[in-house]
């Protein structure tokens, strides 16, 4: 730990007499500085918020929905990472809400680790259909186009949630209030895509930025990077993972990304369309695409007509503002009110990768005002 | 979910590796390594069954002590 309390001190002697605030845009980012109090070690002027960095909070609810629905009605297994299970859908008191109540209602819904367990699955029970929910970000979403490259069974398909994590945080920076001053870029999707992805932040807008891994030497690392530059009006996209997030990223995954996938906009939930940041399968793998094989549940004219609130997020949660950095954990309305994580409202306080989960597991237990 | 941890590679079949950390063992996809296969020996950061870059036998073993704080608080 001498290396952490070096930046620390670092970091001290920097004393800007503004507050000044950092975005992380990964959940594993968030949780480290959660677990390891790095938001107590750090001068009052700095503030840490948590971004778009839970690709299970982003979900559109109408997946979530659809995959219920795969599950119930069409039979098929449905196997889906397992924060998924208790991301709540917005349906009438009574009815089924997550996949663990699919699950407990007889529905064959298994949680998984990985896509190889899928493939496996599919193989194992080659007379059923297997559908793959898979949402997540560019780290999670290249595991399946490796998959589909690599082949799969006749019977499994995907219904890919994925998405890209940089035009969420373009979409902020282009709204003319991001919220915060600089930016820390995620440590594995810049392992996956290269760090080149994060230059327009600096080049484009003129906040620093500053890959960083998940170690609190890393972290504190990168906010004394984004914090001098600020000091000094020198810009520059930073490294401090150098050891793992190489430029130019993994190119066989890139590759297998570019081949098997196309980008599209897509729907984060609570949030709405942001162009270019979702994947889908291209057309040459239409047949192992759920999408195409399977009905629209959640079109008005299915059995589901006039689903209300669909594709938001429930009553009285502020998932969205969370995600988007506009507000902290603790100053959503029903934060360790109504929403705790044995039971949870929104998908924030579900994910291990949520704000609202990491906040309430690090033991911050007070509302705070809006 | 993008929680990635390092593996040490015991042997190799074809795109999968017999992998070890800390006395667990898990058969980890190399298919996103084709550009840099790894060895027999070396450490690659695991992420849902894949592998996605090699590490450093160091840089694994920091990895491990973090991992080992987070869990040790109950919190992964």
């Amino acid at each position: 730990m001498r290396d952490a309390r070096a930046w620390l001190e670092k970091i001290h002697a920097l004393d800007f007499d503004r507050t000044v605030k950092i975005m992380n845009v990964c959940g594993g980012h968030e949780r480290s500085i959660t677990h390891a109090g790095l938001r107590g070690a750090l001068p009052k002027w700095v503030e840490l918020v948590p971004g778009p960095g839970c690709p299970v909070c982003v979900c559109p609810e109408e997946d979530v929905f659809q995959a219920i629905q795969l599950a119930l009605q069409d039979k098929v297994i449905l196997v889906a990472y397992g924060d998924m299970l208790r991301v709540p859908v917005n349906v009438k008191k009574g009815e089924i809400r997550t996949l663990a109540e699919a699950q407990a209602a007889g529905a064959d819904v298994r949680p998984i680790a990985s896509p190889v367990e899928v493939k496996k699955l599919a193989r194992e029970n080659p007379d059923r259909p297997v559908v793959f929910f898979a949402a997540g970000f560019e780290t999670t979403t290249a595991p399946v186009a490796a998959m589909l490259a690599e082949g799969m069974p006749d019977n499994l398909s995907v219904l890919l949630s994925g998405r890209l994590t940089w035009p969420a945080v373009a979409m902020l920076l282009d709204s003319g209030t991001p919220g915060f001053d600089a930016l820390v870029a995620p440590g594995h999707v810049s392992t996956v895509m290269g760090p080149e992805e994060w230059t327009f932040v600096v080049d484009r807008h003129e906040i620093p930025a500053a890959v960083a891994g998940f170690g609190p030497e890393s972290l504190l690392a990168s906010f004394y990077s984004v914090l001098r530059q600020l000091k000094t009006g020198e810009r520059l996209l930073d490294n401090c993972y150098r050891e793992v997030a190489h430029p130019g990223g993994n190119p066989t995954a890139r590759r297998l990304l570019g081949e098997t996938l196309d980008i599209v906009d897509a729907n984060w939930r609570g949030i709405g369309v942001i162009p270019g940041s979702g994947y889908a399968l291209k057309p040459a793998y239409s047949r192992h695409d759920a999408r195409l094989l399977f009905p629209d549940h959640g079109d008005a004219d299915s059995n589901q007509p006039g689903r209300r609130r669909a594709g938001e997020m429930p009553p009285g949660c502020d998932c969205a503002q969370v995600v988007l950095g506009k507000i902290y954990p603790n100053q959503c309305r029903i934060y360790g009110r109504a929403c705790t994580p044995r039971h949870p409202v929104g998908p924030c306080m579900v994910s291990d990768e949520g704000a609202c989960r990491i906040w309430w597991a690090g033991g911050v237990r007070v509302a705070a005002d809006a | 979910m993008c929680l990635a941890i390092p593996m040490q590679i015991e042997s190799i079949e074809g795109f999968t590796a017999r992998c070890q950390a800390k006395g667990v063992w898990r058969d980890v996809s190399l298919f996103m390594m084709q550009d840099a296969l790894p060895a027999v020996g070396d450490f690659v950061m695991v992420h849902v069954g894949y592998a996605i870059q090699i590490v450093t036998a160091a840089d694994a073993r920091s990895s491990w002590e973090l991992l080992d704080q987070i869990l040790e608080e109950g919190g992964a």
